[in-house]
């Protein structure tokens, strides 16, 4: 039996946050779901050096105050190092070509994934990250 | 022009200085000495008479004594008696001989015998001594005896001593000879008492001789003195002892030695006025050389000046100024004009020059007639023999004196054709050159190194609105605009530093006369250097047209770009803002469809509810900002901002209110703006709830709402002391659509779009300042 993981979703649009924790909780991969409205409050998690990171974290672009590129600036000063404990999965209902261009100069996006995240999708991530476990 | 021989006179002599010079000296020469030889004879004449005088004075003197010793010897004689006896020979001798200085003795001799004599004692020893017995003194005895008269015997020397003359008296008693009286003086004291010794002793030689009566031969008394007789000299004569005196000038060649200094003078006179002679017959000769030498050099002169007449490059008359007539053409002339000399010959000058030039020409000629000038210039035309005209210079050099009479001139002419034409055709060139620059459109100026226009054509006028006195005084500089001027200065120094290199591409603006702006664009070239030009040669061309049209072209591709942005925007709204509600739908119905709970599918069902409501949101913000930029039948009127401002601030006065805010506004009445009233009231509701939104919950909010004029533009501005954006971070999306940079209630993040797009709508601008933890500060430009 594959060890459980954990899933961390960062999004400030409360249906998709919803909807996520159901198609989570139905892949069934991850055993710990943690969710953020705002990447804020995601950051002020993380900085914690003493707790670990999620295995994956789902971050969304546009966010008030903190968006998700300021988000990875953000965690390279916070958590220097940090893409050993996570896969970061940039994922927007965006599909401007210019974002997935911006995407390809971040080093620390593991893939960039475009909404609606499929049930497919999570187990795909999931089993890639049980792959590289083994 | 005549080879002239000036005639002279030429004496013999004069052809022959030397002999002339020796005769002039022989001449003088004889007539000084004929002078010097009278004047030595006159001198010996008047030697002689000296002479004369003092011999005839010793004669007298002599005489004299001769006459005392006479007297004496008679009055002893007288003493003899009849008898033949002497009585009282001491009384009456005695007092003869000592009052009379002129004898020294007496003596009684009868019969030939001394017997008394006196003085006694000197004479005593000639007692007895018979004269006439003693064949040495007796012929004197017996010649005294013969001629019954007194004679002097002697001077001879005494028996008793001493030289002495013996004056005897011979006396006859009744016919019958008894005997001498005798008178005896001593020849020293004759010679005293003739004054011999102190007359002219020192001039004259005197001697003393006798002539023995016997023998005729003559001896001499006194010292021989040598040349005595060679010398001129005056004898006396004296009958009484046959004596003779000889008065002779002691030196008569004082007087030829004295005519020396004069001969030696009058020799070197002579030679002096021969050589002045020589001199003078030479002059003529030396003259006559001279003379030679300057006639040939003339001659040559001559030759040569007529062979530069001839042969000169220049045309030349020699003209009559009386007549006018030419008298000599030389070649130049003759090819210039096609006429031979002889034609030209007797020509009047009249007559080939051109009428029109002929006046001046005379007038000129006059002035140099009456002396006025000494010649003159002029540009005058001739007429060839064919009947052509050419273009020379003409200089005319008088032959006369100053205030002389007018004879002839020189007239020379130089061809000035080529020149004249090259300068008419310059001329024309100039006149082409100006017409083109004067015509063409664009302006061409000169500016002098203080910044003066030195030249402009008209066309400047024309754009700039400026007459030409005020372009004459105007400093460029000043008229050129404040944002140029750098660029512009920048600009001139290179060129000053290039000169000759043309530099395109100066664009500046300068003040029209009625205060536009004119757009100009300029090549400039330095030619401070250049004569006639001492400036920079400017070609300014109007291009306020072009620049406005460029301008425009600018303003249009901006607009351009923003509507670009904005469409970007938008079509990142649809990509991004709608994708997020149909992925939402999209999941929500996969849930939903795989969910089996009836109870999750409720839940399902009222999700989608929401997000189709959410979506309908988004369109209607769209439409809103679509129909921004589209409504093209917007109302636009003129706003009082006040009026405006306290409506807004109505709708808000409840919420104001319970936050205890502060309002403070500072706009004057007169701030009145062309907008869309519904936009008016949309811009400024959204920038005071935006105000209000995001106060600073720590202190009590402020809004300063302040209105004014910049650039002759109205401004608002709506500063609060809220939270602050953080610019760095934000600066880029804070107009963008659904950008919000807080949780806060009610931030959608289309407030701010939808202010921007209005007020661009309106021709408007927005800008913002903010700072984290201070404030934000809107600041809205009207058109």
């Amino acid at each position: 039996m594959m060890g459980k993981r954990s899933i961390c979703v960062i999004d400030d649009d409360e249906i998709y946050q919803m909807i996520m924790h159901k198609v989570i909780g139905r892949v069934g991969f991850f055993d710990e779901k943690k969710r953020y409205c705002s990447a804020v409050s995601a950051l002020q998690d993380f900085q914690d050096l003493e707790k670990p990171l999620p295995d994956v974290i789902l971050l969304d672009i546009n966010m008030p105050e903190v968006d998700g590129w300021q988000f990875i600036e953000n965690m390279r000063k916070l958590r220097p190092g940090f893409t050993e404990e996570t896969r970061i999965y940039l994922v927007t209902s965006s599909i401007a070509h210019s974002d997935i261009e911006k995407t390809r100069t971040y080093q620390e996006i593991h893939e960039f994934v475009s909404k609606p995240v499929s049930m497919a999708k999570l187990k795909e991530i999931g089993e890639s990250l049980f792959i590289k476990k083994q | 022009m005549k080879k002239n021989h000036v005639p002279y006179f030429s004496p013999p002599l004069i052809k022959r200085p030397v002999a002339a010079g020796v005769i002039t000296f022989l001449f003088f020469t004889a007539l000084g000495f004929f002078i010097l030889w009278q004047r030595f004879h006159l001198a010996l004449k008047e030697e002689e008479q000296e002479t004369s005088a003092i011999s005839n004075l010793i004669e007298q003197n002599i005489e004299q004594s001769l006459a005392y010793s006479y007297a004496a010897a008679l009055s002893l004689a007288l003493q003899v008696d009849k008898d033949g006896n002497v009585s009282d020979f001491e009384e009456i001798a005695g007092p003869i001989v000592d009052n009379n200085p002129n004898i020294d003795a007496v003596q009684m001799v009868p019969g030939g015998v001394i017997k008394k004599v006196y003085p006694f004692e000197e004479h005593k020893d000639a007692l007895n001594y018979n004269i006439l017995q003693d064949p040495e003194v007796n012929k004197e005895a017996f010649k005294a005896i013969d001629t019954k008269k007194m004679y002097f015997a002697g001077p001879l020397e005494l028996k008793q001593g001493g030289i002495a003359v013996i004056g005897r008296l011979p006396v006859f008693i009744k016919n019958e000879f008894w005997g001498f009286s005798a008178v005896i003086i001593y020849l020293d004291n004759l010679l005293e008492q003739s004054g011999i010794k102190h007359l002219g002793a020192s001039k004259f030689a005197i001697q003393f001789g006798k002539v023995n009566p016997e023998t005729g031969t003559e001896t001499f008394f006194l010292p021989e003195i040598a040349n005595m007789g060679n010398s001129y000299s005056e004898e006396i004569t004296l009958p009484e002892g046959d004596w003779r005196i000889y008065v002779a000038p002691l030196n008569n060649h004082h007087i030829l030695e004295a005519q020396f200094p004069i001969a030696i003078l009058l020799f070197f006179v002579s030679v002096f006025l021969g050589w002045l002679a020589y001199l003078l017959a030479r002059q003529p000769a030396r003259l006559q050389v001279l003379l030679e030498n300057q006639a040939k050099e003339m001659a040559k002169n001559e030759l040569k000046f007529q062979t530069i007449f001839n042969q000169a490059a220049i045309g030349m008359a020699w003209v009559d100024s009386k007549t006018g007539r030419l008298l000599q053409s030389n070649k130049k002339l003759q090819e210039q004009l096609g006429y031979s000399n002889e034609e030209l010959v007797n020509m009047e000058y009249s007559k080939i020059s051109h009428p029109l030039d002929i006046q001046e020409n005379k007038r000129l000629m006059a002035e140099l007639s009456s002396n006025k000038r000494r010649g003159y210039s002029q540009q005058n035309r001739l007429a060839k023999k064919n009947g052509d005209y050419i273009w020379t210079k003409l200089t005319v050099s008088p032959l006369w004196e100053t205030g002389e009479e007018p004879t002839t001139h020189i007239a020379l002419v130089e061809d000035i054709s080529a020149r004249v034409q090259a300068q008419q055709k310059l001329k024309e060139k100039e006149r082409r050159f100006r017409a083109l620059v004067e015509n063409s459109h664009d302006v061409i100026l000169i500016l002098n190194k203080e910044g003066q226009l030195t030249y402009f054509s008209p066309a400047l006028k024309r754009i700039t609105g400026y007459n030409d006195e005020e372009l004459l005084q105007i400093n460029v500089a000043s008229l050129l605009h404040q944002d140029d001027l750098e660029n512009i200065r920048e600009q001139m120094k290179f060129i000053y530093h290039n000169p000759g290199i043309p530099c395109a591409g100066a664009v500046a603006r300068a003040k029209t006369k009625n205060g536009k702006w004119l757009w100009a664009e300029s090549t400039i070239t330095n030619c401070i250097k250049e004569e006639n030009i001492n400036g920079f040669i400017i070609n300014l061309r109007d291009i306020t047209e072009k620049k406005e049209a460029e301008m425009h072209l600018k303003n249009s591709y901006q607009m351009l770009m923003e509507k670009n942005a904005r469409l970007l925007n938008f079509s990142y709204i649809v990509s991004h803002n709608l994708r997020s509600h149909t992925t939402n739908l999209e999941s929500l119905l996969h849930l939903y469809n795989t969910s089996c709970c009836e109870q999750e599918r409720k839940t399902y069902m009222n999700l989608l509810f929401t997000v189709c409501n959410a979506l309908n949101n988004s369109l209607y913000d769209l439409n809103d900002v679509v129909s921004i930029h589209t409504d093209l039948n917007l109302k636009v009127e003129e706003l009082a901002v006040n009026t405006c401002l306290k409506k807004a601030l109505e709708v808000l006065k409840s919420q104001i209110k319970s936050l205890n805010a502060r309002v403070v506004v500072k706009v004057p009445e007169e701030m009145v703006v062309a907008f869309n009233a519904a936009y008016m009231e949309s811009v400024l509701l959204n920038f005071l709830t935006n105000a209000l939104r995001y106060r600073d919950t720590r202190r009590t909010p402020e809004m300063v709402v302040h209105g004014y004029l910049e650039n002759s533009k109205w401004v608002l501005e709506i500063s609060d002391n809220g939270i602050g954006i953080d610019m760095k971070k934000n600066s880029g999306k804070l107009f963008g659509l659904y950008k919000t940079f807080t949780k806060r209630e009610g931030s959608r993040g289309i407030g701010l779009f939808m202010a921007r797009n209005q007020i661009h709508a309106m021709g408007g601008e927005v800008t913002v300042k903010s700072k984290v933890g201070v404030g934000t500060t809107f600041k809205i430009m009207f058109k």
